[in-house]
């Protein structure tokens, strides 16, 4: 990795209005939080905490959606603004860039999204027993915004649309499509990340019962960081600007 | 002691070259079979709009891949090695700086990323090379186009390049600045370093690059100091004006000259045009002395880099 374009890339995203839109957004979860201690009385607070809030909200929306936003802005930017001839004229090694990009997205997306599964996970459960609720769930936002991110670093280097097609991933094959269909749930980092978090709890199947074993959401993780770092690295030693005259 | 006789050094490569190299989207052939080998020194990069001056650019600054043939920086190839940029500079076209950054710490990033060993001093230094030290420590977003265009050439020379790209480079420059970085560009030239520069204006490149190469249509046009480009025109008579002590005596003496193509008076001016430049000029002295004329002045009226370009590019 190389500090110059940590350092860098953390300016690039602090600087952004879509950062600050997303600290707005990280007060949904907390608040619905708060909102079900007082008014969710028929509620298992373990189950609705473990499904709706953490697995649905943070997992299901946040996450990726946090991840969309900084794993494509990360590297993203520089192609829309015109700076990555600065950054790619450089005796750089192409992995260092992509890996140091990745850093601060992941860094980014986990901390903004486990302040608010954590914040939200203890309100949520409040009074109750933990059964390793909230820590599943922070060890898999961990391990799940790093899947995320290298896999839209890498679409903000295949296509000029990363936005709009990691949209359609998040919204239309992970919330739809692997909702259908079970087969689906191989190719689905939110599986991935419910799989991890449910691997690490210890509740009955009754409060979470997620599509993937522990093991499998392990290796299917690694199996998508490794490939998708792979992919986006021989990316950018490919990159070509796009104007010709 | 070794039995082998004394080689010669291995020749030195160009810093700078490409070889028969081809660039094409589609159908669409952007530059074709293009050759050259620039020295050091100041070459101008010319073409008009969609020529495929960029394109070349691009594959000569390792963001283009060739579709065939090399370009190559002192013998290695550019595409995919990252390492020679340690020894390339590159100015991009577009004006796009880092605003959240001061000039200073663009030009100190640069410095950084190049792993040189005090990145503060060399950026310093690079700033004060395009006199912009009264503005290094204020956001680049806010810098005037102008401004913009010497914190990119700061940021491109702070490792001290043998080889400088810059496209379109006085864009937005007013005319002290202008003067200023050809100033800089012509001292680096004379520390033997190789720079190719893009521009539409053919002034600048007239008053700055010894050496040209012409894009037209994807193709080479024309490579070479464009006064000796213009002299092997031979398909396009030479054109020079004459003021002498008589100039209808020394216009019928000169239509005699084989040399001389055609003569034309117009109000008291001789225009002579011959398709033998070093012939015309090696004959015209005795001409003149044979019909008792003193020449007073005779100047070429064509041998401009506007005329060669636009010959060039209407052929």
């Amino acid at each position: 990795m190389n500090a110059t374009i940590i350092r860098l890339t953390f300016r690039q995203l602090l600087g952004q209005k879509r950062t600050m839109l997303m600290l707005f957004f990280a007060l949904i979860p907390i608040g619905i939080a708060i909102l079900f201690r007082f008014a969710g009385d028929d509620e298992d607070p373990r189950q609705w905490t473990a499904q709706t809030l953490l697995g649905g909200l943070t997992v299901g929306t946040f996450l990726p959606l946090a991840a969309l936003v900084f794993g494509t802005a990360a590297l993203g930017t520089e192609f829309e603004d015109g700076t990555a001839p600065y950054l790619l004229s450089k005796p750089i090694p192409r992995h260092q860039v992509v890996l140091s990009k990745l850093f601060v997205a992941w860094v980014a997306t986990a901390s903004v999204v486990l302040v608010v599964g954590l914040v939200a996970g203890i309100i949520g459960i409040w009074g109750e027993q933990e059964s390793g609720i909230v820590v599943g769930y922070v060890v898999a936002i961990v391990i799940g915004a790093l899947v995320y991110n290298a896999g839209f670093i890498w679409l903000s280097i295949a296509t000029s649309r990363a936005l709009i097609v990691g949209l359609v991933y998040v919204f239309l094959w992970e919330n739809i499509i692997a909702s259908l269909f079970a087969g689906v749930r191989f190719l689905s980092i939110r599986q991935f990340t419910l799989g991890i978090a449910g691997g690490i709890m210890d509740v009955p199947e009754r409060i979470f019962d997620p599509r993937l074993g522990f093991a499998a959401a392990v290796i299917l993780s690694a199996v998508a960081i490794l490939a998708t770092i792979w992919l986006a690295i021989r990316g950018l030693r490919r990159w070509e600007i796009g104007e010709a005259g | 002691m070794s039995d082998q006789p004394n080689l010669p050094p291995p020749p030195r490569a160009p810093a700078l070259e490409a070889v028969n190299v081809s660039r094409w989207y589609g159908n669409i052939v952007a530059v074709n079979d293009i050759s050259f080998a620039l020295p050091p020194g100041i070459t101008g990069l010319l073409g008009p709009n969609g020529a495929g001056k960029s394109t070349m650019l691009h594959m000569l600054s390792g963001f283009l891949q060739p579709s065939a043939g090399e370009v190559r920086v002192f013998g290695e190839p550019v595409w995919q090695n990252e390492q020679l940029y340690r020894r390339v500079g590159l100015v991009p076209e577009r004006e796009a700086v880092y605003p959240f950054l001061t000039g200073r710490e663009f030009v100190e990033m640069s410095a950084e990323l190049q792993k040189l060993p005090n990145p503060k001093d060399a950026a310093a230094r690079a700033i004060a090379m395009v006199d912009l030290e009264s503005a290094a420590d204020r956001n680049a977003g806010g810098y005037s186009k102008g401004m913009k265009q010497r914190i990119k050439i700061a940021a491109a020379l702070v490792h001290e390049p043998d080889v400088l790209l810059l496209d379109e480079p006085f864009n937005g420059a007013d005319p002290r600045q202008r003067l200023h970085m050809m100033d800089l560009l012509r001292s680096m030239a004379a520390e033997g370093k190789t720079i190719l520069f893009s521009s539409h204006i053919l002034e600048e490149v007239e008053r700055l690059a010894e050496e040209v190469l012409v894009i037209v249509a994807g193709r080479l046009a024309a490579s070479g100091d464009f006064r000796e480009i213009r002299k092997l025109m031979t398909d396009r008579p030479h054109t020079f004006t004459v003021r002498s002590s008589d100039n209808r005596t020394l216009a019928a003496a000169l239509v005699s000259d084989e040399s001389v193509y055609g003569v034309e008076l117009v109000d008291g001016t001789l225009h002579v045009r011959t398709s033998e430049f070093a012939a015309f000029t090696m004959a015209i002295p005795n001409v003149a002395r044979t019909a008792g004329v003193s020449i007073l002045e005779l100047r070429p009226t064509d041998e401009s880099l506007e005329s060669v370009f636009s010959y060039l590019v209407k052929r």
